[in-house]
């Protein structure tokens, strides 16, 4: 049984022009437990979903179709028919959001422990010494030293330990499901491996689930069980980790693993996806992927495909040349751009 | 969000300054406060300056007509010489308007020059011209400006203007050197510096266009500023009354007892109206301009 | 192949409230016409005020820029005016680096009016031939749109066709590609990259991306920086294959890859602190050694070391590294 499970979920942002379809007819499961990661170019519409998920969207975005479900173990909670008194609840209880840590994720005249009594006592945690308690113990959790940071201000940390304080904060409720939004990006890269290995190490600790976004596929490689690549609003592959990254079956994914050089290992070929993503007030008809897309056919112009099974177990992809596309890249463990070199 | 490139629109080609007036109004148009700003502006430049060209003078005296209240003959009613307020109105916007517009004019220009030539050229330079400055805003404008109009009784609009000018520069220049000194360290502009493009290039192509709304908007709070000292200091009779003006009105009104007559409201209602309204309208275009420059807006 | 630039000995020292701040401290590098260089680093390690400094664009506190063999900063007049020309730069932020309130005709007229007197047909040709070098196409469309018209990558390649409006020699990109989207980042570093082919242009790829670093810099060098030094200077596939600097070790151990298999079975290099000093108080020595795994009391808190030439055509500014003639991955167990 999934621990959230979405169906069709669309989101808009109305805007003059006309309305923006920035998600469009998304379906996924969260299992218990599990990191989903989802990938997608800026404009993508990943952060939209993940933002839509615990209802943080903005003012002018409205959710226009879909159920989004989620099941506390007890009960099943229809997550778009909840009041804002459940909302809030829902949201820092059961479903927690770490967000970039900007200074501006912090109010700047209050210390952390403010901050972490003030989430709490947002959330019906009015007992002073066990908050206190608890932020202690997870900051021990995050591996910094509560006497230290509780006392301080946002200011007075550094990139890495605000992003630590962030996620301590995220967990001050025991979520059962934990949403990162770039948690590593703007940080330096050895903080940001620090970063990595303290997810990595809560994830076990803590049994919780984890929908993870962002740009960097590194980052996804690292700590993904599952993937969701996402184009112009929709889900166009799911895939385990290994299969998304050895045996893509959409071409755009293929063009987000081409896109990012590695360190280690053969370079391969490596190259850009030529023109830019569709304009998402004027959606093209037929595949959106179809302008940039190397495998096209003309039928591609024809209707946006659904997922479709494809040749490995529990993956898809939405293309109807999926086995072109398996005929190119094959099914070793090696990365797409060394295949294609 | 990132979109293919549009191939450029066909469009009609007309003459630059007109399409550049259509592009205003369109811009300004989503602006409904601008919009009505604008409308204000202009039914007051055309009342003062092509209604006197239209409407003959009337300063005839009329006993009979003293205060009387609006009427078909009379829209706004009579002073205290029976004399048709409406008239005076239309009369009284030229000098008042005209004074605004060169003070606003001189105390700009003297603004951006030297705000300019602060923040650019930094160093004694930017030293000297902030200490004028602000010895010049801590001096308190209003006495200051009675006890100049009272030495020197400024006869024409133009020594008024610069009287006024003389006075309202100092703000406007911590501004524009503020916003220049921000612009010096932008990007584009070390890339021009990189390109060798010359200093009158960076100031004046790469800067100067950058500040254009804040100019405009500066320009127009400085004639709000200028119509209220002037209705000050002329309310106070420091300026040789001579000529029409909505200010003289009022001192005129108040000297001759006005306030203590009921039936004198709508004479005194009427350049108070006129001085408000006109005010209001400028306010409000400065508001909606913003819109205007941003480049953004324009298609 | 002679030098076209080089920094000698170059530090960049800024007062502020709380003291003195070394944002560069000693940094000597040198390019010929068409060589490729990454200057990488974390932040706060100086790679940026090294390249301005490189761009003549911020005058070292101490050491010397020299370029065709003359030292720039006594330069003056028309010799000053013609190597501010010969060195561009291309900045960061796609949303600031091009006038908001000017076309791209306008923004790429000013400098061929100027400097090559074209005008009217012959610029408009030009500007034409500028933007289809740098993939821009329809050119003819993108002259009379405003910045805020184009997406990020059309931007820095905008500002790459202004760069070459005045036949640079040398181009400094500073993060030229961590603001765009990553799907179109290698786009702009083929780019880049081909202009040193092409033109025989020196390009300086500043980043903090060692990945981006490696593909830029195939067949160049690499130059690491920490706390304001150069700790390594390498051609690139060997500084990432075999890095010699323990800190350089440390760092790509470090990064996630995008390929699970490599990134989960990655060995990474425990520092014996995570804390990065303050550029205040900065530690005696090698300013790694609080961090570093190989420091040696007595040696590495005292000395500072200097860069040293190890074999194989690299340079580092470790003291064990160099007296065990190996790199410092094989002396860390990495690789």
């Amino acid at each position: 049984m999934p621990i959230l499970s979405v169906r069709g979920l669309s989101i808009e942002y109305r805007t003059r022009r006309g309305p923006i379809h920035a998600v469009r007819d998304v379906s996924f499961d969260l299992e218990q437990g599990e990191t989903l990661a989802i990938i997608g170019e800026s404009g993508s519409g990943k952060t939209t979903l993940a933002v839509g998920l615990v209802r943080l969207s903005p003012r002018s975005a409205r959710i226009t179709g879909g159920q989004i479900v989620y099941d506390s173990g007890r009960e099943r909670v229809a997550v778009l028919e909840l009041d804002s008194e459940e909302l809030r609840r829902f949201r820092w209880a059961e479903c927690a959001m770490v967000f970039q840590a900007a200074l501006s994720a912090f109010n700047p005249v209050i210390t952390i422990w403010e901050h972490f009594f003030d989430t709490g006592r947002a959330h019906g945690m009015h007992d002073r010494h066990r908050v206190h308690d608890r932020a202690r113990e997870l900051l021990h959790l995050v591996h910094l030293d509560p006497d230290r940071i509780l006392s301080a201000y946002a200011h007075e940390l550094s990139g890495g330990m605000r992003q630590r304080v962030l996620i301590a904060m995220a967990l001050l409720l025991d979520p059962r499901i934990v949403i990162l939004d770039e948690p590593t990006t703007a940080l330096d890269i050895l903080t940001q491996r620090a970063i990595i290995d303290l997810l990595r190490e809560l994830r076990r600790k803590l049994h919780f689930a984890t929908i993870f976004i962002s740009h960097d596929l590194s980052m996804a490689a690292e700590l993904a069980d599952r993937m969701l690549t996402m184009y112009a609003g929709r889900i166009v592959e799911r895939a385990g980790v290994d299969d998304l990254f050895y045996r893509p079956r959409h071409p755009y994914s293929i063009g987000l693993l081409r896109a990012v050089p590695r360190v280690s290992g053969a370079l391969g070929s490596v190259a850009s996806i030529p023109g830019s993503p569709p304009d998402l007030i004027r959606l093209p008809r037929g595949c959106t992927y179809y302008p940039r897309c190397p495998f096209h056919v003309d039928d591609c112009r024809e209707s946006d495909p659904p997922l479709l099974p494809v040749d490995t177990p529990g993956h898809e992809a939405a293309c109807i040349r999926w086995e072109a596309v398996a005929a190119r890249i094959g099914s070793a463990a090696k990365p797409v751009a060394e295949k294609l070199a | 969000m990132t979109t293919i490139a549009a191939p450029a629109r066909r469009e009609l080609a007309l003459p630059g300054p007109v399409s550049a007036v259509i592009e205003f109004l369109r811009v300004l148009s989503r602006k409904p406060v601008g919009l009505a700003g604008l409308f204000g502006v202009v039914f007051f430049l055309a009342l003062a300056y092509l209604a006197p060209l239209v409407v003959p003078l009337q300063d005839r005296v009329d006993v009979t007509a003293i205060y009387s209240a609006p009427s078909f003959g009379h829209p706004l009613g009579t002073d205290y010489q029976g004399r048709d307020v409406l008239n005076q109105i239309v009369y009284g916007g030229q000098d008042i308007i005209t004074t605004a517009i060169l003070a606003a004019l001189f105390s700009t220009l003297i603004a951006i020059t030297f705000g300019a030539i602060a923040a650019t050229l930094g160093g004694r330079a930017d030293v000297l011209i902030l200490a004028i400055t602000d010895v010049a805003l801590t001096i308190p404008q209003l006495v200051l400006l009675i006890v100049i109009a009272a030495i020197f009784r400024p006869t024409s609009f133009i020594s008024l203007a610069i009287i006024l000018a003389l006075l309202q520069w100092p703000a406007l220049l911590r501004q524009i050197r503020a916003q220049v000194l921000s612009l010096k360290e932008r990007d584009f502009v070390e890339a021009a510096r990189s390109l060798d493009l010359g200093l009158l290039h960076i100031v004046f192509r790469e800067m100067l266009p950058n500040m254009r709304s804040y100019i405009a908007i500066n320009f127009i709070i400085a004639m709000t500023y200028a119509i209220y000292a002037q209705a000050a200091i002329m309310f106070l009779g420091l300026v040789p009354l001579s000529g029409k003006s909505w200010a003289i009105m009022l001192y005129f009104a108040y000297n001759q007892g006005a306030l203590f007559f009921k039936d004198s409201f709508f004479y005194l209602m009427g350049p108070i109206m006129a001085i408000a309204l006109f005010q209001l309208s400028l306010v409000w275009l400065a508001s909606g301009l913003e819109d205007v420059f941003n480049p953004r807006l324009r298609s | 192949m002679a030098t076209l630039i080089e920094l000698d000995g170059v530090s960049r020292r800024y007062a502020t409230p709380g003291g003195t701040i070394t944002a560069v401290d000693d940094v000597s590098l040198a390019l010929a016409a068409g060589d490729a260089l990454c200057i990488v680093g974390e932040s706060g390690c100086g790679k940026t005020t090294t390249g301005r400094m490189l761009a003549g664009l911020l005058r070292p506190t101490s050491g010397r820029l020299f370029f065709e063999g003359r030292d720039v900063w006594r330069t003056k007049g028309d010799d000053l005016a013609r190597f501010r020309r010969a060195v561009q730069i291309v900045h960061q932020d796609p949303y600031a680096s091009l006038n908001p309130s000017r076309t791209i005709a306008q923004t790429l007229a000013a400098p061929l009016g100027k400097h090559k007197k074209l005008h009217g047909r012959g610029a408009r040709a030009a500007m034409i031939a500028l933007l289809e070098r740098v993939g821009l196409t329809p050119a003819e469309d993108l002259l009379v749109k405003y910045p805020h018209q184009l997406s990020g990558g059309q931007r820095q390649r905008v500002s790459i066709a202004r760069a070459l409006t005045v036949d640079p020699r040398v181009i400094v990109a500073d993060e030229a590609v961590s603001m765009v989207d990553v799907s179109i980042r290698i786009s702009l570093l083929d780019l880049l990259h081909s202009l040193s082919r092409e033109f025989h242009v020196a390009t300086v790829l500043i980043t903090h991306d060692l990945a981006v670093a490696r593909y830029f810099a195939r067949g160049g060098r690499i130059a690491v920086m920490y706390l304001g030094r150069v700790v390594e200077l390498a051609e690139t596939e060997s500084l990432v294959a075999d890095p010699a600097h323990p800190y350089a070790v440390a760092l790509i151990a470090a990064i996630p890859e995008a390929d699970p298999t490599i990134t989960r079975t990655k060995e990474h290099v425990t520092l014996r602190s995570a804390e990065v000093p303050s550029l205040l108080a900065l530690p005696s020595g090698c300013t790694f050694h609080p961090r570093c795994p190989l420091s040696e009391a007595g040696l590495c808190d005292v000395v500072v070391p200097a860069l040293e030439d190890l074999p194989g055509g690299r340079s580092v500014a470790c003291h064990v590294a160099v007296r065990e003639r190996r790199p410092a991955a094989e002396l860390l167990g990495v690789r």
